[in-house]
């Protein structure tokens, strides 16, 4: 097993604590959650012990990629307070033992998937990891300030992949909750962008709010917060699920714009404690969380 | 601008490089482990499912 840390003339292995904190745990959880509703609100039954390894290789995936995108971006995380603590710009894992980590787990992720599971699924999580690892974080991140929305399409992923898994085939149902999870993204992140805007200033990474200014990135939040409700509702009159549903998209969402106008209508000035833009952030993240689980209770329990 | 010279190495700390071995090897072995299970599992759970 690779090596890392030099002391003196000999190297200290890696302590397991840094590779578990490259997978970034916190956006796993996420991720697995999206999968298993996913997978959970497909047709049919899945034996447990596939859809148990399904999501596991979802989840390796999902945490290969971090791990890459924490080797590329070890230098900028440096100059960023809010990532300087990570396990390789603090210097407590070497860059080699990073990527070995990472494409290894890629590789055993997509293999567990094809084991467990079929190609199709096999074939989307690969797509996925790539699609993370090389167009949104080697090509869109540095470049241009869209990099999150189109981005966004990575971690729209896990729930379609969960679908597949069970049935084969894509659906109408898994596209509409890949197309929430990427018109989600921008408000989501652009909240988190507006109060840790000097920091990603610092490591000159051309987010909405350092590129475009701050009115900019206000409004555009406002405008994504609005189709995303439309998307997060539309499942509902399309037919694809019932009033559990559907009133549960329709509540959450209205919050969710209710939040994003008084973010979109705000103007601060220097030590602005962004109150309402952390709020909207925190809002989004238990707003996907309760938007899919009420996807599987509707299929479970339809009203 | 001063003349800033870089820190001695840390002396190998022979305690600490046992324990994250013998750490490491106990993880690996668990998921090894874990792994030879899941395999299995998955083996049984397609022969049982049709296709």
């Amino acid at each position: 097993m690779a090596q890392s840390l030099t002391h003196g003339e000999t190297a200290l292995p890696a302590d397991w604590r840094d590779l578990f904190a490259l997978t970034k745990p916190r956006v796993m959880s996420l991720v697995v959650f999206t999968a298993l509703c996913g997978l959970l609100a497909a047709p049919g039954s899945v034996h447990p012990v596939l859809a148990f390894s399904s999501i596991l290789a979802i989840a390796l995936g999902a945490g290969a990629s971090g791990a890459l995108n924490q080797w590329y971006e070890a230098g900028l995380d440096a100059k960023m307070k809010r990532t300087a603590g990570r396990p390789l710009p603090a210097g407590r894992l070497d860059p080699q033992t990073a990527l070995q980590f990472g494409v290894g787990l890629a590789a055993f992720s997509v293999f567990l998937m094809l084991f467990a599971a079929n190609w199709q699924a096999a074939v989307l999580l690969t797509v996925s990891i790539l699609f993370y690892v090389f167009v949104y974080t080697m090509w869109l991140k540095p470049r241009t300030p869209q990099n999150i929305v189109i981005g966004g399409a990575a971690g729209a992923f896990p729930p379609l992949i969960g679908w597949v898994a069970a049935t084969g085939s894509v659906a109408p149902l898994p596209i509409l909750l890949f197309l929430l999870i990427f018109l989600w993204t921008p408000p989501h992140f652009w909240a988190l962008a507006l109060f840790v805007r000097s920091d990603y200033a610092a490591a000159g990474i051309p987010m909405m709010p350092v590129v475009a200014g701050e009115t900019s990135t206000r409004r555009q939040i406002l405008f994504y917060a609005l189709i995303m409700a439309a998307g997060a509702i539309a499942p509902w009159p399309l037919g694809y699920t019932g009033a559990l549903y559907g009133w549960t998209a329709v509540v959450m969402s209205a919050i969710f714009v209710a939040l994003s106008i008084q973010v979109g209508m705000r103007k601060t000035g220097e030590g602005d404690p962004m109150q309402p833009e952390k709020r909207l952030f925190a809002y989004s993240i238990a707003y996907l969380f309760i938007l899919f689980g009420a996807v599987v209770a509707d299929h479970w329990f339809p009203l | 601008m001063t003349d800033q010279t870089p820190p001695d190495p840390q002396p190998l700390d022979e305690a600490e490089y046992r324990r994250r071995q013998r750490s490491r090897a106990n993880l690996m072995g668990w998921l090894l482990g874990g792994l030879a299970f899941l395999f299995f599992f998955i083996t049984i759970a397609r022969m049982v499912v049709p296709k």
